[in-house]
């Protein structure tokens, strides 16, 4: 499995000089197996990764983009993806089922009037929408796919990919699990954490189910786009803390955590702070980096 | 009147060390009147920094105001309107003006894309700040000593295309994004609008030999020649692509101040580049 990550930046796309080594991107991460090239999320990174296809000698024609959910930052790379305009590609898109949209209405709808001038219609790859949930499992070739639920404002998914060589977990969008219960509704954040005992089991649950997730992964990419400063101001809007990031990798033995979905005000010297702060509390063997654009992960399946 | 940049680049942004001389943010012009007025041209992702700077002065106390005017509704001219602090802090207050689309009226627009599935604000209504949406019309608007004039110049698809021009103490700035001379009347009604100015702001991602899809745009040519028609003192090109290096700006810029200069030409050219204020 070899990973590159096209994106780390949350929320929008950031264009500064003091961000030039992680970059400004929004999520998109690619992962390749000798015979799979599937894309975690369609942020403005997917735009660079799908230059990147047109360039290869012999480019997979088969893609697969799993979707943890369709915020803005998670959608605005996909018209500008070159791979959707040409009729040799297979696309097959997964995401959450929705009650309000289906996924496919979701992105037609962005693409379209009066937002874009595109239509889904006029997409000449063959595209084809699969809605799943949380706890669905499925393979892509030797992949096998699984997911959770995230704590996040009308709700994430979080997936695993694993093949017999190595494992990668991707949870760009979560909040912490013992403040704020999110679904579908807005939060009317009034200060006060949550101590209704349901809402409080609902997220030791889901906290259990995302570490099992996780258990013992190579790498999980983790959001950690808050400082401790920005969580207790804005709880509400479902991000984690680097603190945060690491508790649950410790929690599920994961080798390598990631940092990810940088907030789009922190600086790289920031970043390399909170890393090393990080780093120094982690208990060993957990190793904590932050994802920049450019990075590779690298581990070869067994011949 | 001043003039400030926080966005230049059309389309989709563009991070990276190749992009950052001329801005990798999309579409965000800001124009300072001499009495503190503030009038914010297009929100795409340019505005989220701009935000962050308000939040140092009054609107980190909610007690800022702006007037925002909307030249149409696709995603590089507006999906930096919901992350500011300032638009989330009560008190502070935002006038929009912009063109409705034949698919929905301007605030239905902003209202979808703050919708749950696209956005954690949940909708206009959640919005703290102060916001109005105001029916553009031709007929001229005054925000403080600044004279705004308003002009649908083209249409895509279902989506009107307006431009703007903003006079103070006999000094003009138009702003023409998106626009495209598919027929002459659009052509004179844009050099009539244009006449004059100080300053015309004029979206240029490719020049004509470009063979690439641009989704309804001038050329660069198109905008020159706008600009001389029109008696146009300062062109600054704008909604650069976003394959264009800094590098390649500078040559662009270079090889048609030359032609000018070979025809004799007393117009003025540079690519709009974000950070400097400009004294217009």
């Amino acid at each position: 499995m070899r990973v590159r990550i096209w994106g780390t930046r949350g929320s929008y796309p950031v264009a500064h000089r003091s961000m030039l080594r992680y970059g400004g991107n929004t999520t998109c991460v690619e992962v390749r197996t000798t015979k799979r090239c599937i894309m975690l999320d369609a942020g403005t990174g997917l735009r660079l990764l799908g230059d990147a296809l047109a360039a290869e000698p012999a480019p997979p024609r088969q893609l697969d983009l799993l979707m943890t959910h369709t915020h803005w930052d998670h959608i605005i790379g996909f018209p500008f993806f070159q791979p959707i305009y040409q009729p040799e590609y297979r696309i097959d898109i997964f995401g959450m089922a929705r009650t309000q949209s289906t996924l496919r209405t979701t992105l037609a709808n962005a693409l379209t009037d009066p937002l874009l001038p595109m239509s889904l219609e006029d997409l000449r790859a063959e595209l084809h929408f699969h809605e799943i949930d949380q706890g669905s499992c499925f393979n892509l070739g030797s992949v096998e796919v699984s997911t959770a639920r995230t704590n996040h404002p009308y709700r994430a998914l979080a997936y695993r990919l694993e093949t017999e060589a190595a494992s990668l977990v991707f949870i760009p969008d979560t909040g912490p699990f013992h403040t704020v219960l999110f679904g579908d509704e807005r939060i009317n954040w009034q200060g006060r954490p949550t101590d209704s005992d349901v809402e409080l089991q609902e997220l030791a649950a889901m906290r259990e189910a995302i570490i099992e997730l996780a258990r013992d992964a190579d790498w999980m990419l983790y959001d950690a786009q808050f400082t401790d400063a920005q969580y207790a101001q804005f709880p509400h809007w479902g991000h984690s803390t680097a603190s945060q990031a690491r508790e649950i990798a410790e929690a599920a033995g994961v080798r390598e955590l990631l940092l990810f979905h940088h907030d789009p005000h922190r600086s790289d010297d920031e970043l390399d702070a909170i890393v090393a702060a990080q780093s120094a509390l982690a208990r060993p063997p957990l190793v904590i980096r932050a994802a920049f654009e450019g990075m590779v992960l690298d581990k070869e399946e067994a011949l | 009147m001043k003039l400030q940049f926080w966005g230049v680049r059309g389309y989709v942004p563009t991070p990276g060390a190749a992009y950052l001389g001329y801005g990798g943010n999309t579409c965000c012009v800001v124009i300072y009147g001499a009495h503190d007025e503030l009038l914010v041209l297009d929100s795409g992702t340019g505005f989220c920094r701009f935000g962050d700077e308000l939040m140092q002065r009054e609107f980190g106390e909610g007690r800022g105001e702006l007037t925002l005017l909307i030249s149409h509704t696709y995603w590089d001219h507006l999906l930096g309107l919901p992350f500011p602090g300032l638009v989330h802090t009560p008190g502070n207050k935002l006038k929009i003006y912009g063109p409705d689309s034949t698919r929905g009226s301007l605030r239905m627009v902003y209202d979808g894309i703050l919708s749950p599935v696209y956005s954690p604000v949940y909708g206009l209504a959640h919005m703290a700040a102060t916001h109005s949406f105001e029916p553009i019309s031709t007929h001229p608007l005054q925000v403080g000593g600044l004279k705004v004039r308003a002009m649908p110049l083209s249409q895509h698809k279902h989506s009107p295309i307006w431009a703007y021009r903003i006079e103070e103490h006999g000094r003009t700035v138009v702003y023409m994004t998106d626009v495209r001379y598919s027929d002459a009347q659009i052509w004179r009604k844009a050099v009539h609008f244009a006449e004059g100015a100080t300053v015309l702001i004029h979206s240029a991602p490719y020049t004509r030999a470009e063979e690439v899809e641009d989704y309804g745009h001038s050329r660069v040519e198109d905008a020159i020649e706008v600009a001389q028609e029109a008696h146009v003192e300062q062109l600054l090109l704008y909604h650069h692509a976003p394959t264009r290096t800094d590098a390649q700006l500078d040559a662009l810029v270079a090889h048609y101040r030359a032609e000018l200069v070979a025809m004799g030409s007393l117009l003025r050219l540079e690519a709009a580049r974000e950070g400097p204020i400009i004294e217009v």
